[in-house]
């Protein structure tokens, strides 16, 4: 499983790392890090969670 | 039961709104809306249309559902935040004689991107979850004195008590104000939010002069002795690459000033009024504490409180409604996060709630800065309530009141508990 993130519409609401912040690590200023992120294994439900917090609705789970 | 007395009068409806698309609603006024806003919000999302035009306070859209705000925040283009264009102040100010005083302007709040991000990015990394940790220790001993001083007088004005002077001290903390002057700060809150009724255009430019002249002393002493507070770390950011400037610290002052001092206290006194209204709540989350954080959440979402304005930039078509330039819109976020499209059984205050994303702090560029102070402050206030304070409840002598407008909420929460 992969996660895509439209990191350009980021607003840094910082609510998918209150979900986990190993999954979707922030930048100093607290907007989301990265762009992609290969999900390990056991963290799916995490993932899908950390998507569905996202008030902006820009982060995509790809399921494999 | 609209009692059509304290409403505005009625503006000329322009041409391009049809029948269809009108309803009559003041926000400030609607009797039933000050009587009880989210019971009222409840009946307009049911019965008015999702997007309408009211003739009230100039004459204004609202947008009711989820997805009309969702869209409408990320447009920046079509949804502008600049209500008098940046061009147009830049014009006027440059005709003011030399040595006029600066008029503050609450940016980012009234500038669009690209500039709007400019004058976010300083703030950002202060306002960031990671900065948010380290004031965690001194939001709960604030929380903590605030209960236990009004615990020792057997009841009391929660708003007056707790409310109000935990963000006014926060505030000062952060900025590294001195405390002494806590009661001047107080003052013009309250001034401010007595405002919230009044927009007269003058009578905002001369709070916030009053405010800046206030910090002016600590803001320059600050420029040549720098400490570990905000004044002093706004002194050493760039905007657009140039130092800031005295009328820079100005404008950062009077934003964090209004949009994070009474939005805190109508927050806190929209989830304590349900606490009190709600033994068994209280009962559920004094037994699982754990469950407090979520039911902060669901709290913002049942109560969502603020409306944002925008300016329509070019004439468009949204969701099928025919918009002019310069039309004013409110972004009824308080409608939004009611929308039983998005939260099924809306009106439900519902811990289980599958999908519990709210947008009580807004969306899109100017989402809010605060929301991670404001969700610490709010979260540590009901711990430390719940943990202090046996079962309290609504004191019936004196009735819940409550003010209409752009931040709505109660005006008085007098508890009383044994
Ligand atoms: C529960 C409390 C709060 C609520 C519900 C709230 C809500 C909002 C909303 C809806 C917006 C978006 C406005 C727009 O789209 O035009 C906003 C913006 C903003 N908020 Fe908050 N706010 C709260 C607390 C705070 C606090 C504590 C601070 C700071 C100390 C703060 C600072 C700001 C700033 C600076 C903006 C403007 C951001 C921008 O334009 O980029 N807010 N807030
Ligand atoms: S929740 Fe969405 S907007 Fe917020 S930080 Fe994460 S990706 Fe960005």
């Amino acid at each position: 499983m992969k996660i895509k993130i439209d990191k350009a519409s980021c607003v840094g609401n910082a609510r998918c790392a209150a979900v986990s912040p190993e999954l979707f690590p922030l930048d100093e200023d607290g907007y989301i890090a990265v762009t992609e992120i290969d999900v390990p294994p056991g963290m799916e439900a995490l993932a899908r969670r950390g998507a569905r917090a996202c008030p902006e609705r820009i982060i995509i789970v790809v399921e494999d | 039961m609209n009692d059509v007395s304290t409403n505005s009068p009625v503006a000329q409806r322009p041409a391009h709104v049809t029948d269809a698309v009108t309803y009559d609603f003041d926000m400030f006024g609607d009797a039933a809306y000050v009587a009880d806003p989210h019971k009222r919000i409840l009946d307009l999302v049911k019965n008015a249309p999702p997007i309408f035009w009211t003739p009230r306070n100039g004459g204004h859209w609202m947008l009711m559902t989820h997805s009309a705000n969702f869209h409408a925040s990320r447009d920046t283009e079509g949804f502008s935040s600049e209500i008098v264009p940046q061009a147009m102040i830049k014009a006027m100010m440059a005709k003011m004689p030399p040595g006029s005083p600066h008029i503050p302007q609450p940016l980012p709040i009234t500038i669009d991107p690209p500039d709007h991000t400019a004058y976010r990015m300083p703030l950002q990394r202060a306002f960031s979850p990671k900065a948010m940790l380290g004031l965690q220790k001194s939001i709960r001993e604030l929380a903590v004195d605030l209960i236990e001083k009004m615990k020792a007088k057997g009841g009391g004005n929660f708003v007056d008590e707790v409310a109000e002077p935990m963000p006014v001290q926060i505030f000062l903390k952060m900025f590294g104000l001195p405390l002494e002057r806590q009661q001047e700060y107080r003052t013009l809150v309250k001034e401010h939010m007595e405002g919230n009724q009044n927009h007269d255009p003058r009578a905002i430019v001369a709070r916030m002069l009053k405010l800046t002249s206030i910090m002016r002393e600590t803001v320059l002493e600050r420029k040549e002795n720098p400490q570990d507070d905000l004044i002093s770390m706004l002194w050493q950011s760039e905007i657009n690459g140039k130092p800031t400037t005295l009328a820079d610290l100005e404008n950062y002052c009077v934003v964090l000033f209004t949009a994070g001092l009474d939005t805190v206290v109508n927050g806190i006194s929209h989830g304590v009024l349900h606490l009190a209204k709600n033994p068994d709540l209280q009962r559920e989350l004094r037994a699982n504490p754990e469950k407090i954080h979520g039911a902060s959440e669901e709290l913002l979402r049942r109560y969502t409180f603020t409306v944002p304005l925008r300016r329509i930039a070019k004439d468009l078509n949204f969701q099928g409604v025919e918009m002019k330039t310069n039309d004013r819109v409110m972004l009824f976020l308080p409608a939004a996060d009611l929308d039983s499209s998005e939260y099924p059984e809306a009106e439900r205050y519902d811990l289980q709630r599958q999908n519990s994303v709210h947008i009580a702090f807004g969306v899109g560029p100017h989402r809010c800065l605060g929301s991670h102070l404001a969700r610490l402050e709010l979260q540590i206030v009901y711990e430390e309530l719940l943990a202090r304070v046996p079962e309290f409840r609504l004191d019936p002598d004196k009735p819940v009141t409550y003010h209409g407008g752009h931040v709505v909420g109660p005006d008085a929460v007098w508890l009383r508990w044994n």
